[in-house]
C-alpha cells in the first residue's frame, strides 16, 4: 500500500481503517515498521474470546518471504534445523534456525506451496539472513510482506466462522495443512495454524481484498462471538499454549550482543526440531552435532506451575539453598487453567533431572508497595493448555 | 569409507605449494596423489608470469631434503625520463653511494629507513615462517604464540615498540616523504609496497605490504630478488623431480569438480569426466574462494561462513604484458648490466596514485605503473616481460574491446625509456588478471590467492575459523597463497600444511 511518509513514520497495515475503528483504547505498537493495536478493548475479554469464540487478529507485518526456484526445496531443508526432505506440497512446518555456532535466529513457519516455491513466515525481518545463506542455491527470496494481507482467526469457533464467511468444507483441513479458495472474486489462503494453541486459522490474502475480507468475517462471525484482539491477548494464550517468543524468551542469535546469551535449540526446548541424520548438510550441523555429541547444553526452557495467584513477571528462580538457578521469560495468571504459570530458562540439571525444590521469589506490586512472595515451583510441561479440539478433524462446527 | 581409500592424501592443484606439500608428505611415507587440471604442473610459477622469485627460506629447503636450484640475485634500477636512474641492489654501502648522487641527506636516511624497516620485518618474519595460531582453539600453544608476537615485539624496546605501532597501520607515502626528499626514490619504494596488491601508496595499510615483502626477500628492501638459473620454471621442474623419487602421482589434466562428502566429512574428489579417488585427507592447493564455493560447495557450508569467503578480497590488479622483439631496443642511459637488472617505471608516489585511481572504479590508467624484466625465450630472442600494476580484474568496457589501446598506451610509456622500441616487437600479449584467472584456476586472478592485508593475515588467513590450514570441513585442508603467510613463491604455506596435515594423521 502506497502511502506519504511525511504524515507517518510507522506504515499502516491494509486493515487499519478497520482496525483503528475497532479500537477502544487507542493503544498502539510498533512491530516491524507497522502500527498495529496492542489492545481493543481490555485484554481479558479478547482473551475470551479467543478461549470461547473467535479472535481476529492482523498479521500483516509479519515478516513474509517467498522462496522461488529450482533448488527452493533444498535450500529450505538447508536453512532449518527440521528435515524437511518429505515435506508435501500445500502443507505448513513449524521450524527454527541456527547461526553457524548452532545458536537460534528465530522460529517461524515455512509453507509450501511446490517444489519450487515456499514462503516464509517469522517475527522478525531476515531478508539478509535469507539472501546470504541463499547464495549458491538457484533460489530468488523476495520480501513479500508488503503485498500480502495476513489475518489471524482463532478459537472454537473459528472455523464455523470461516465456513460462513465461504470457505466450504474448511472443518476437513488437517492442522498444518493449507487450502486455496476464490471468495469475492479474490485468491484467499487458509491454513490450519496459529499461535493461540487453540483450533485456529491464517488467512492470507492480497491487500486490495483486505477491507472486504475483515468486512464479511465480522459479519459471518456475529453469532459466533467474534471479537478483534490485539498482541496482548495472544501474549496470554501463546504462554498457555507453551509457544516461545523470540527476544522475550530467548535471544535472536543475530541480536544478542552478549556472546553467552545466545541459545542453541537444545536449550529452549526446540530439541525435537534438529534432525541431525538429515541426509544434506543445515546451517549450523556441525556445531550442533558436536553439542549433542559433547553434552554441552547449559540451560533448558521449562514449564512452571506455580504456588499462589500472583504471577511470576520476570521472577529469579532459586533452589532449595537460595542459589540463583534461572529466570522466568514470560508469566501469568491462566484464567482458562485457573493456574500460576511460567515459562522459565533454567539452567541444567535444573529443570531436567532436579525438579523438586524450586522457587519463585515473586515481587507483586500492590498500591505502590512490593510484596515479596517465596512461592513453591513445579516443573511442568511447556504446552499447559492443548484442547483436544486444537486438533481434531473435521474440526468442530457451531451454528 | 576410508578403507577404499587408494591414497593417503590427494592434493588438489600441482603449484609450487601443492608440490612441496607432497614431497614433505611422502618423504613421510604417505601415499600422495596430485591432481592438476591443467597440462602441467607448477602453476604461476613459470617463465611467462613469474618475473622474479625470492630465496627460498632454509626451513623449506630442508623439509625437502634440500633445493638445486641456482639463484641469481638481481639489481632493480628505478628508470628515470631524465636517465638519471638509481640502481640498488641490497648491500648498505653500494646503495648508500648510488643513492648519494643525487641527495646526500637521502642516502643516510636511506640506511636508517632500511634498518628500521629490516627490524620490523624480521620481527613479523619470525612469527610469519610459522603456523598461525587459532584464536578460536583455546589452547595453550596458540596463545603462547600470540604471546610471542606480542613479547618480540616488546623486546625491540620502548621507541621501537612505539614506532611499529604507529606504522602498523600507516601508509607507506606519508612514511615515504617523512624520509626522502627525491621523487624517484619515494615512487621506486612506493611501488614495492603496493605491487600485487589492492591498494594505493596513500591507502592506509600499504606500508605493512611492504614489511611482508621484505619478509619473505631476506628482510631487505631490493637485495632479496633473484631468477632462478636456466629460468623461472626450473624451480618448479625441480620440485616435479623430487616428487617422482619420492614416489608421488601426479595427474594431469585431471580437473576437480567437487570434494566427495561422507558423514560431513571430506573422503575424496570427483574429477570432472566423472571419476572418483579416495583417500583419507584431501589438500586443496586453489584459492580459498573456488576451495569453499567449488570444491566444498555452499550448500555444505554455515551461512556466516559463506559471508566471511563472500568478503575476503581476492581481485587481483596486475596484468602482464609480453613484448617478444627482434632485437633489444637500447634503452636511455642504461649499460649491460642495468638491461639484466629489474627495471621499475613508478616515477614519483602521486604518479603511482593516480594510476590506482581508476583501477578503483573499474577503469584503466593508461599511464600505468610498470616492472620491466628482460629475457630470453627458447631461440635467444629477446622479450620484455613486463607487469602492469593496476590492471582491473574486469573493465568496465569488457577487456576485449580495450586490452589493444591498453597495450599501447603500455608501450608508450616504455618508448620514453627505450624510444625505439616500437621497431622492435614483432608481437604482443597481454595477460589480464580475468586471463589469470580462467588459466590458472583462481578467482579473481590474484598472485597471492587473496589481498595481503592486516585483516587477511596470520589467524586470520584466509578468513577466521579456517586458519591453520583447516577449512571448515573435516579432512579438507588448504595449502595454496590463501593462507598464511601467503603468496610470494616462498613454499611456506605447503610446508606448514604439510605440517598440520601429519598432525591430523
Amino acid at each position: 500500500m502506497t502511502q506519504d511518509l511525511r504524515y507517518s513514520a510507522l506504515k499502516k497495515t491494509p486493515f487499519h481503517s478497520r482496525t483503528s475503528m475497532a479500537s477502544r483504547t487507542n493503544k498502539y505498537y510498533n512491530w516491524n515498521g507497522y502500527t498495529v493495536p496492542t489492545e481493543y478493548s481490555t485484554t481479558e475479554l479478547e482473551y475470551t474470546a479467543a478461549r470461547n469464540g473467535t479472535s481476529v487478529m492482523d498479521l500483516t507485518p509479519m515478516g513474509k518471504y517467498e522462496i522461488t526456484g529450482d533448488h527452493a526445496h533444498r535450500f529450505v531443508d538447508y536453512l532449518v534445523t527440521r528435515d524437511l526432505s518429505e515435506m508435501k506440497d500445500n502443507t505448513v512446518a513449524y521450524i527454527i534456525w541456527c547461526n553457524e555456532d548452532g545458536k537460534v535466529i528465530d522460529d517461524g513457519t515455512i509453507f509450501k506451496f511446490s517444489s519450487t516455491k515456499f514462503m516464509l513466515c517469522c517475527a522478525v525481518k531476515i531478508y539478509n539472513w535469507l539472501n546470504d545463506s541463499a547464495y549458491g542455491f538457484d533460489v530468488s527470496i523476495s520480501d513479500v510482506t508488503d503485498t500480502i494481507a495476513a489475518l489471524a482467526i482463532q478459537g472454537p469457533t473459528s472455523c464455523s466462522t470461516l465456513k460462513k464467511f465461504g470457505a466450504t468444507d474448511l472443518e476437513k483441513l488437517k492442522p498444518f495443512e493449507m487450502r486455496e479458495y476464490k471468495i469475492d472474486g479474490f485468491d484467499i489462503l487458509i491454513s490450519r495454524t496459529g499461535f493461540t494453541g487453540d483450533l485456529g486459522y491464517e488467512l492470507w490474502t492480497d491487500p486490495k481484498n483486505a477491507e472486504t475480507t475483515w468486512d464479511n468475517i465480522e459479519i459471518a462471525g456475529k453469532e459466533l462471538k467474534l471479537r478483534p484482539f490485539g498482541m496482548h491477548a495472544l501474549e496470554m494464550t501463546r504462554i498457555e499454549a507453551g509457544f516461545i517468543q523470540t527476544n522475550t524468551d530467548f535471544m535472536a542469535a543475530e541480536d544478542s550482543l552478549r556472546p553467552t546469551r545466545m541459545r542453541s535449540p537444545y536449550e529452549i526446548g526446540m530439541g525435537w526440531l534438529v534432525h541431525l541424520n538429515k541426509n544434506s548438510y543445515f546451517v549450523g550441523k556441525k556445531a550442533l552435532k558436536k553439542e549433542k555429541e559433547e553434552n554441552t547444553t547449559e540451560r533448558c526452557l521449562v514449564g512452571l506451575d506455580i504456588d499462589g495467584d500472583k504471577p511470576a513477571h520476570g521472577s529469579v528462580i532459586y533452589n532449595s539453598k537460595k542459589e540463583d538457578i534461572g529466570i522466568v521469560t514470560a508469566a501469568l495468571w491462566s484464567p482458562i487453567m485457573k493456574k500460576n504459570i511460567a515459562l522459565a530458562s533454567l539452567k541444567r540439571p535444573y529443570g531436567i533431572k532436579i525438579k523438586e525444590n524450586i522457587f519463585a521469589e515473586i515481587y507483586h506490586p500492590e498500591e505502590l508497595e512490593y510484596r515479596k512472595i517465596w512461592a513453591r515451583c513445579k516443573v511442568v510441561k511447556r504446552q499447559f493448555f492443548n484442547p483436544e479440539r486444537r486438533n481434531k478433524v473435521p474440526a468442530d462446527l457451531y451454528e | 569409507m576410508s578403507d577404499n581409500s587408494n591414497f593417503d592424501a590427494i592434493i588438489i592443484g600441482g603449484g609450487h605449494n601443492g608440490l612441496v606439500c607432497a614431497n614433505i608428505l611422502a618423504r613421510k611415507n604417505k601415499r600422495v596423489l596430485i591432481c592438476e587440471a591443467r597440462k602441467e604442473c607448477g602453476g604461476m610459477v613459470n617463465n611467462e608470469i613469474t618475473n622474479y622469485v625470492p630465496p627460498v627460506t632454509t626451513a623449506v629447503s630442508s623439509s625437502l631434503g634440500g633445493m638445486q636450484v641456482n639463484y641469481l640475485p638481481k639489481t632493480t634500477i628505478a628508470l628515470s625520463e631524465t636517465g638519471q636512474h638509481i640502481r640498488l641492489v641490497g648491500n648498505q654501502h653500494i646503495d648508500h653511494k648510488s643513492i648519494s648522487t643525487f641527495s646526500s641527506q637521502d642516502a643516510d636516511r636511506f640506511n636508517d629507513f632500511h634498518e628500521k624497516m629490516s627490524k620490523f620485518s624480521k620481527t613479523l618474519g619470525s612469527f610469519m615462517m610459522a603456523s598461525p595460531p587459532r584464536i578460536m582453539n583455546n589452547s595453550f600453544s596458540d596463545y603462547f604464540k600470540l604471546f610471542k608476537l606480542g613479547l618480540n615485539v616488546r623486546l625491540l624496546g620502548k621507541k621501537n615498540f612505539n614506532e611499529f605501532a604507529r606504522m602498523i597501520g600507516l601508509n607507506i607515502a606519508d612514511e615515504l616523504e617523512d624520509n626522502f626528499e627525491n621523487t624517484l626514490l619515494q615512487g621506486l619504494i612506493a611501488h614495492d609496497s603496493v605491487i600485487g596488491s589492492n591498494l594505493g601508496p596513500r591507502s592506509p595499510g600499504s606500508l605493512i605490504n611492504l614489511l611482508y615483502r621484505m619478509a619473505i626477500h631476506n628482510n631487505s628492501l631490493f637485495g632479496g630478488i633473484f631468477q632462478i638459473e636456466g629460468g623461472n620454471d626450473q624451480f618448479t621442474e625441480h620440485l616435479i623431480e623430487k616428487c617422482k623419487s619420492n614416489n608421488v602421482e601426479i595427474k594431469t589434466s585431471a580437473s576437480v569438480k567437487n570434494c566427495i562428502v561422507e558423514d560431513d566429512r571430506a573422503v575424496g574428489v570427483e574429477l570432472n569426466n566423472g571419476d572418483k579417488i579416495y583417500a583419507k585427507k584431501i589438500i586443496s592447493n586453489v584459492d580459498p574462494r573456488s576451495t569453499y564455493f567449488s570444491l566444498l560447495g555452499s550448500q555444505n557450508l554455515d551461512t556466516d561462513v559463506k559471508r566471511k569467503i563472500k568478503h575476503h578480497r581476492s581481485k587481483g590488479r596486475v596484468a602482464k604484458l609480453i613484448l617478444d622483439l627482434n632485437k633489444l631496443p637500447s634503452f636511455n642511459n642504461c649499460d649491460d648490466i642495468d638491461l639484466d637488472s629489474r627495471m621499475v617505471v613508478a616515477p614519483s608516489i602521486d604518479y603511482i596514485e593516480e594510476t590506482f585511481n581508476p583501477s578503483k572504479f573499474d577503469k584503466l590508467s593508461l599511464e600505468p605503473t610498470l616492472e620491466i624484466c628482460i629475457k630470453k625465450d627458447s631461440d635467444q630472442n629477446p622479450k620484455l616481460d613486463i607487469q602492469v600494476q593496476y590492471a582491473p580484474y574486469k573493465t568496465n568496457q569488457g577487456w576485449e574491446n580495450v586490452k589493444e589501446n591498453y597495450i599501447e598506451s603500455i608501450i608508450k610509456i616504455i618508448s620514453k625509456y627505450a624510444p625505439s622500441i616500437n621497431e622492435c616487437i614483432e608481437h604482443k600479449k597481454l595477460i589480464t588478471p580475468d586471463d589469470i584467472e580462467s588459466e590458472y584456476n583462481i578467482s579473481g586472478g590474484h598472485w597471492h590467492h587473496g589481498e595481503i592485508q592486516i585483516d587477511q593475515l596470520f589467524m586470520m588467513r584466509p578468513i577466521p575459523g579456517a586458519s591453520q590450514y583447516k577449512t571448515h570441513l573435516d579432512g579438507l585442508f588448504m595449502c595454496g597463497a590463501g593462507t598464511h603467510p601467503g603468496g610470494g613463491l616462498t613454499g611456506i604455506s605447503g610446508k606448514n600444511a604439510a605440517k598440520a596435515v601429519l598432525d591430523d594423521f
